[in-house]
């Protein structure tokens, strides 16, 4: 445990003294997925609704530009999409991308 | 060895921080006290992602309810096609895994001022912030003769639970031949699309049960949203079974008679086996006793923040809320959540805010495996939420989209429920 804390302080510290672009930027994806989270479980569960868990950044980018391009597939998430910018997609896909990927 | 949860490995970052430097953060207390009143979905949503957010807070949710019965799919219980216990979600994920304290009990006053929260059992809550999520409450007189006492005899099944409940026994022990009859209230009112939604469920089950009922709707209104798309389905489905009538054909529904179940328009009485009302509503009562509603009955908030244009350091979520577009839904409440819970942790951080996303999906059932939804975006323009971008399903959509559209609408749930209660 004591490895664990001591570098649990050091991220820490980094965090607090300040808010580095890598984190805000996490935040961000964090903050958007939170959308996500409404209707897509982020635990990879779930039935009925397609799971985003385990598709890689590439694949979900490329999902939401093109459901932000055509509401043919999907209106829903047609609308969702319409709603990000580029770089609010490349911001949730990395974060979402990194969800679940260590099954326990 | 245990494997370290993202989450646990946050606290103890949290933990071990404080342990070493020993000192107040850059505002003021160590770690901020937020108090959440009410535990529905919009309360519920602000506490747990307030107590996961990457700002050290504490967070203690008031709800004097041990479970929370979701009125989302609460029609599909009224139609036999889901059982009661399955809309009922408890608080315990939100106390164990979040660390969230939760207190059943009724919150009897706010004091902004001295910035506490009084309770029923005579204790008192300090907080640096308040979120409060008081839901609707019914407006008094609004319909002559309907009181506590009629409700038991006319439910109005518009909180799930007990008065769900009470409407699916009325409903079951109804004579084949007998009226069901609906009193839809004037806007705005909780979820706009579920009254025709229950028209439409409760015929899918007299259909198979009670062949020769009929559903009458009275509107307050003399349009609703999706009309096409309800009717077309009532045609599809339910051909001659509801019959909807606007108020400028019936002047308005003014007064009912719990003795004789009847309800009284302007130009005609209506009898029926079984009458469920739903009454004019406003903010919830703690929201009007705070000084929290405006003369509309209403709680005006800043769109960004979802602070009170009435009392700063108190915030509003869901239902209550008035200022724009949105419609009152469990998804717009969770969707405000969000946008507040991340408002309030970057204040308290001093950190960056960013633009927030707020959005309304639906899944509307017009029978079992004939769903419709929509998907409305939201953006604060001079100091109002408003629609930008609206979808809505077509009548022309395909059985088996609609098909898709009933499936998805129970992953829905489940994702939904999971999001708000962990």
């Amino acid at each position: 445990m004591r490895p664990v804390a001591r570098s649990a302080i050091a991220t820490g510290l980094v965090l607090l003294v300040s808010q580095s672009g890598a984190t805000a930027e996490a935040d961000q994806g964090a903050q958007l997925a939170a959308t996500c989270a409404s209707c897509h479980r982020l635990d990879g569960g779930g039935t009925g609704i397609p799971s985003i868990i385990g598709l890689g950044e590439e694949r979900l980018t490329n999902a939401l530009l093109a459901y932000r391009a055509s509401e043919s597939s999907n209106h829903i998430m047609h609308a969702i999409a319409l709603s990000l910018s580029d770089e609010e997609i490349a911001s949730v896909a990395r974060y979402v991308a990194k969800q679940g990927s260590n099954p326990r | 060895m245990k494997s370290w949860t993202r989450r646990e490995f946050g606290r103890l970052t949290g933990a071990a921080l404080l342990t070493a430097l020993n000192q107040p953060k850059a505002r003021g207390q160590a770690k901020a006290r937020v108090v959440v009143v009410g535990g529905g979905i919009g309360g519920a949503t602000v506490a747990k992602y307030l107590a996961s957010s990457a700002t050290a807070v504490d967070v203690t949710l008031v709800e004097p309810r041990q479970s929370y019965t979701t009125c989302f799919f609460s029609n599909l219980y009224l139609a036999g096609l889901r059982p009661f216990e399955s809309l009922g979600h408890g608080y315990e994920a939100l106390a164990r895994q979040y660390g969230i304290t939760v207190i059943h009990e009724s919150a009897a006053a706010i004091h902004p001022a001295a910035k506490t929260v009084a309770l029923n059992n005579g204790s008192k809550l300090s907080y640096d912030r308040l979120v409060v999520a008081p839901g609707i409450t019914f407006r008094d007189r609004a319909l002559e003769g309907y009181d506590d006492a009629a409700m038991e005899i006319m439910p109005h099944a518009w909180n799930a639970g007990p008065q769900s409940k009470l409407l699916r026994r009325q409903l079951e022990s109804m004579e084949d031949g007998g009226l069901f009859l609906i009193v839809v209230p004037p806007d705005p009112f909780r979820c706009p699309p579920a009254p025709y939604e229950r028209a439409s469920l409760v015929a899918s089950y007299c259909q198979h049960s009670k062949p020769k009922a009929k559903i009458l709707i009275l509107d307050a209104k003399d349009k609703f949203n999706a009309q096409d798309v309800f009717q077309d389905a009532w045609n599809r489905h339910y051909p001659g079974m509801i019959e909807w009538l606007p108020a400028q054909f019936t002047g308005g529904v003014t007064a009912v008679d719990p003795k004789t179940r009847s309800v009284i328009t302007a130009g005609a009485t209506f009898k029926a086996a079984v009458t469920n009302v739903v009454p004019a509503q406003m903010a919830g009562r703690l929201a009007q006793q705070a000084g929290l509603t405006d003369q509309s009955g209403w709680c005006p908030v800043d769109p960004v923040t979802f602070e009170s244009a009435l009392q700063p350091g108190i915030h509003l979520v869901g239902d209550a809320i008035i200022g724009g577009d949105m419609p009152k839904s469990a998804f717009c409440a969770n969707s405000q959540a969000k946008a507040c819970a991340f408002a309030i942790a970057a204040d308290l951080a001093g950190s960056a805010r960013f633009p927030a996303h707020l959005f309304n999906t639906c899944y509307t059932y017009l029978a079992p495996d004939d769903a419709f939804s929509n998907a409305i975006s939201f953006k604060p323009v001079d100091g109002k939420l408003k629609s930008v971008i609206s979808f809505v399903s077509k009548v022309e959509e395909s059985s088996e989209v609609r098909r898709q559209a009933a499936r998805a609408a129970e992953g829905w749930y489940d994702a939904f429920t999971h999001d708000v209660f962990g």
